[in-house]
């Protein structure tokens, strides 16, 4: 049969390529090549630089050249400049190596326009594994690449685009941060110079009332101080841990009296509070740990202790300041500053706010709402 | 109690100077020279012999203080500590520092720091709890206040 003819005796294919052999008329393989839309070469690279033995009309619609133009010839004539060199040279790889290729190629037509050329290249050898031709097939593939481009480029501008907007919110928000640290640090400036008049004026006083009167006053803007620093130390400027806080208060105000016949008994869970109850929460906590101190310890040499619990049950925070010293009786009535000050704040955080005299001593009771703890705040 | 310690205010707010230094007389020490500026400061430095400088981080100069605790940890004292309203600004190293004491402090927490230092300068490690407020540098933290 003939195609049996043709694998034993490759010169046949030569044959019909070119010169319309005999042979290959009746050849049904050879007549699908040459009739296939798929344009196809096959070149021999037994002869001197692997010229094209073969080439369908495929192959001549799709570059523009005539037959006789090419028969003969070494396909490199459909490179041209902008032919990626680094892919020819994967081709010679594997033309050199015998092996078979896939490969996109920009290639050149005879009138120099372009197209890209989705080559197939495979060696074909006869039984004793002798190399006898290459056979390669084209296809136009310049839609698909032309779209595949466009992809890429869109996608580059996109990404560009992207970046372009990362950059400007980048520099918004650096912007923002600095903004912030600026004002944070006059407001910590602000708030110690204002401790520092109260404390100049306080030195140039003499009447013990007006001095306490002002010692108070600054004892206030403290607590209101270590809110802020507090709060713009931590990670998080939304919450504020008032049981750090009051651990500080304590410790701060008793090292301060000098009074070491005072003990602090502290039993405080990690409570937080959102950052705009904070302000309240420590001026309750200050008033009511100050007004222990000052008032139910009058004896400076009598020994006592003073008592803060914080505690979380069921969305409330509970505040227990106590102290084992002169009573309700003795303390300023219920029309002080100080008092007010904590019915006030207590209302403003929906607290209840309870008196108890538990002779000896005083216990105040502080209740007030605080919605459900977040995750990782809880001991 | 031990021998008062000399301190030098670096500081561009005077209100702030003036108050600090009050404080820090009214605590039994002695306030050896206030300065403004960084080149004020190392010239005070250089001159004093301080025990203490608190040095806060922006003078009037600009965020010089940490060059002013550059200059001072090459000349080998005082010891310095800072104070300022902004303690990101300190790099992880201190640049040398015993710590930092952020802004606003409280009256109480600087003489509990004042208390502290005397003792941290007289007859280290100091036997007082670390007072609020005052943030020891990696460096002390480890001779000062182990874990």
């Amino acid at each position: 049969m003939d195609g049996n003819r043709t694998r034993e005796s490759p010169d046949a294919w030569h044959m019909t390529d070119d010169l319309h052999a005999e042979q290959g008329k009746g050849d049904p393989f050879a007549a699908a090549i040459r009739a296939t839309r798929m344009s196809m070469i096959i070149t021999d690279p037994r002869k001197p630089d692997n010229p094209i033995v073969f080439a369908n009309d495929s192959f001549l619609r799709l570059t523009g050249y005539a037959r006789d133009e090419i028969i003969g010839r070494n396909c490199r004539f459909l490179q041209g400049p902008e032919t990626d060199a680094e892919a020819v040279a994967e081709v010679r790889a594997a033309v050199a190596d015998g092996t078979d290729i896939s490969i996109d190629l920009l290639n050149y037509r005879k009138d120099g326009s372009t197209f890209w050329n989705a080559l197939y290249l495979s060696p074909v050898s006869n039984d004793k594994g002798e190399l006898l031709f290459f056979f390669a097939s084209q296809l136009d593939v310049s839609d698909r690449k032309l779209s595949e481009r466009r992809i890429a480029a869109d996608k580059e501008r996109f990404e560009e685009a992207v970046k372009e907007r990362t950059r400007e919110l980048e520099a918004a928000l650096e912007t923002q941060t600095a903004l912030l640290h600026e004002v944070d640090h006059r407001v910590k400036n602000n708030l110690q110079m204002i401790s520092s008049l109260i404390l100049m004026q306080s030195r140039t006083i003499s009447d013990e009332a007006v001095k306490n009167s002002l010692t108070t006053m600054l004892e206030r803007i403290e607590a209101l101080s270590t809110v802020h620093r507090r709060l713009y130390q931590s990670k998080d400027v939304s919450k504020f841990d008032v049981s750090d806080f009051a651990r500080d208060l304590v410790s701060d105000l008793l090292a301060a009296s000098g009074r070491s016949q005072i003990s602090s008994k502290l039993d405080l869970e990690p409570i937080v509070v959102p950052a705009d109850k904070a302000t309240p929460v420590a001026l309750i906590v200050n008033e009511l740990v100050t007004n222990a101190l000052k008032h139910a310890f009058r004896d400076e040499t009598m020994p006592g202790s003073i008592g803060v619990k914080m505690s979380q049950p069921d969305g409330h925070l509970i505040i227990e300041v106590s102290d084992d010293g002169a009573g309700m009786d003795g303390n300023a009535g219920d029309g002080t500053f100080g008092m007010r000050l904590i019915r006030q704040l207590g209302r403003q955080l929906h607290a209840d706010v309870e008196w108890r005299n538990t002779s000896p001593g005083t216990q105040v009771v502080i209740k007030m709402p605080n919605g459900p703890q977040h995750e990782g705040d809880a001991p | 109690m031990s021998e008062p310690l000399k301190v030098l205010i670096v500081e561009d707010e005077a209100l702030l100077a003036m108050e600090l230094e009050s404080l820090i007389e009214e605590a039994g020490h002695r306030v050896v020279g206030w300065a403004m500026s960084s080149d004020e400061a190392k010239t005070m430095v250089d001159a004093s012999a301080a025990d203490i400088a608190f040095v806060d981080i922006h003078l009037s100069d600009g965020p010089t203080g940490l060059d002013v605790a550059e200059h001072i940890r090459r000349s080998g004292q005082p010891m310095v500590v800072f104070m300022t309203a902004n303690p990101k600004r300190i790099p992880e190293n201190f640049a040398g520092a015993v710590g930092v004491i952020s802004k606003p402090y409280t009256m109480n927490g600087l003489m509990s720091a004042l208390r502290y230092l005397q003792e941290g300068v007289r007859r280290p490690p100091p036997s007082s709890a670390l007072p609020t407020g005052f943030t020891l540098s990696p460096a002390f933290a480890t001779v000062w206040a182990p874990a």
